[in-house]
């Protein structure tokens, strides 16, 4: 059973769950899928005088496909974005992240919002979405501000969201060019189990057949999910060779700041960067091709 | 706290029931609907032995706050078995290739199985291993639980 003493409001639209926010005050927090919340709750990390839900409002929700891109309703589930056919085919890499979230239970319900709003290092979904450039819609209550993703975690589950606001859409361009990505969560166990390191790769080609963008997202390798820009940069503008894939792949390995924890050492966490992102990027070309 | 009346369907009938913010659905279930199907291993959303189905989704009870549940249509394992109590086809299959052994596990495994069967009428071995990543077995060794949902796949489909 979780903590006592907290109300709990059920909104069902969005200007309805901001008002109920800026009412109740600091002691009031945001709950959409209750994945984390509820954990915490029962543990005692979180004692909330009042729980927001954010599952009844019809604007927190839905995918909307355009021909720019795409844009998450914050309260999508990871089971949307699994059993979603056009976000497999074109954004894979997210389509992976989100897949391997916990378990099919915990991806029925677990948010694509919550997951960047609980801000762990490990944060799957997270590393996929830094892949693709997403930027964030956050609602203020007066009105609404755009982040960038790379710019919205401020910490190990901190995030640059103020009291009362919340977390709206998430937008992500579609990649300009043929494109390879993927990400790959390495764990001990085959499911419901955190990363022990998060690794994630894209690259967007040009017409001339260079590296136009290049994207290399890792999680649990700093105090938030992060990109490399250091390694991007070795692929940007360059062919894309394995000689070079597998010097950003050195480089982003030397950046992550890995440690030792139960879930593994920092020397296989560094190990894994090394031998995961080119084989990442094979995987992903050998798909496209078939 | 004050209490909320939620109004739900569990298995095709109505209930109302006046929940604690802080209950969630297995408690709901189990302690005031008697429904005890469903059971608390982790109570933390790493064993699936909670596994009900919200809205033909497989949910873990343990972390569905009981006022969620309003206005939903909750199944549990209770509500597979026809009028006259004879066996789902899944639990038959479960019975038959001996997937069940504690029985512990066994609810959650059933509507987990149902969940996927429902969206997915004939999963490869591969589907029907994630989507049953999340229900632990402590005794059968999974391989005939695995037989058993292919077995129900295919009668289901027949
Ligand atoms: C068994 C289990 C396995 C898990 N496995 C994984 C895994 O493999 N990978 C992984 O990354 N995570 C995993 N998680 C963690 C969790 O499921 C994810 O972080 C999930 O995405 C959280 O989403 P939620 O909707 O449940 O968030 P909630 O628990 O509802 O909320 C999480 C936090 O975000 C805030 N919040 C939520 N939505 C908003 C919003 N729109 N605006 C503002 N604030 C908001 C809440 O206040 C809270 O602080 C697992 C959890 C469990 C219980
Ligand atoms: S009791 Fe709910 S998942 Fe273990
Ligand atoms: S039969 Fe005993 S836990 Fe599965």
């Amino acid at each position: 059973m979780a903590a006592k003493g907290f109300s709990y409001h059920r909104p069902t639209s969005l200007g309805e769950a901001l008002a109920l926010l800026a009412d109740l005050g600091p002691g009031a927090v945001p709950v959409a899928g209750a994945t984390d919340v509820w954990v915490n709750l029962r543990a005692g990390k979180l004692a909330p005088e009042a729980l927001v839900s954010l599952r009844n409002v019809p604007e927190l929700s839905g995918l909307r496909k355009t021909e720019h891109g795409l844009a998450l309703g914050a309260c999508v589930t990871h089971a949307e974005v699994e059993d979603d056919p056009w976000v497999a085919e074109h954004f894979p890499a997210l389509h992976q992240a989100c897949s391997g979230v916990g378990s099919r239970q915990v991806r029925n319900v677990a948010t694509v919002g919550g997951n960047l709003c609980n801000a762990a290092p490990s944060a799957d979904s997270a590393v996929g979405l830094l892949l693709y450039d997403a930027e964030c819609r956050i609602e203020t209550g007066i009105g609404h501000r755009d982040v960038p993703l790379t710019e919205f975690f401020a910490g190990p589950n901190r995030t640059v969201l103020g009291p009362g606001e919340v977390l709206a859409e998430i937008r992500l361009p579609l990649p300009a060019g043929r494109t390879f990505a993927g990400y790959r969560k390495i764990t001990r166990r085959k499911a419901v189990e955190l990363p022990m390191i998060g690794i994630g790769a894209r690259v967007t080609l040009g017409a001339d057949g260079r590296v136009a963008e290049a994207r290399i997202a890792l999680g649990v390798a700093g105090p938030t999910p992060l990109r490399v820009r250091k390694a991007e940069d070795r692929l940007e503008g360059e062919l894309l060779t394995r000689e070079a894939v597998a010097e950003a792949a050195e480089i982003a390995a030397q950046q992550a700041k890995v440690r030792d924890s139960w879930r593994g050492e920092a020397w296989y966490r560094r190990e894994m960067i090394r031998v995961w992102i080119p084989r990442i990027l094979d995987e992903a070309v050998l798909s496209r091709k078939g | 706290m004050e209490r909320i009346t939620i109004r739900f369907k569990v298995n095709g009938e109505d209930a109302t029931v006046a929940v604690e913010p802080h209950w969630n659905l297995l408690r709901v279930l189990r302690e005031e609907l008697e429904l005890t199907g469903a059971k608390e291993g982790c109570g933390a959303g790493e064993c699936g032995a909670c596994t009900v189905l919200v809205n033909g989704r497989a949910v873990n009870a343990c972390l569905y706050p009981a006022v969620e549940a309003d206005g939903a249509e909750v199944t549990t394992v209770e509500g597979l078995a026809g009028p006259g109590g004879e066996l789902h086809p899944i639990q038959r299959a479960f019975v038959e290739k001996g997937a069940v052994q504690c029985g512990f596990c066994t609810p959650g495994m059933v509507l987990s199985a149902k969940a996927l069967l429902d969206r997915m009428p004939l999963p490869s071995e591969e589907e029907i291993r994630t989507a049953l990543a999340g229900n632990l077995c402590r005794c059968t060794g999974y391989a005939q639980i695995i037989e058993a949902v292919q077995a129900a796949a295919e009668e289901l489909s027949r």
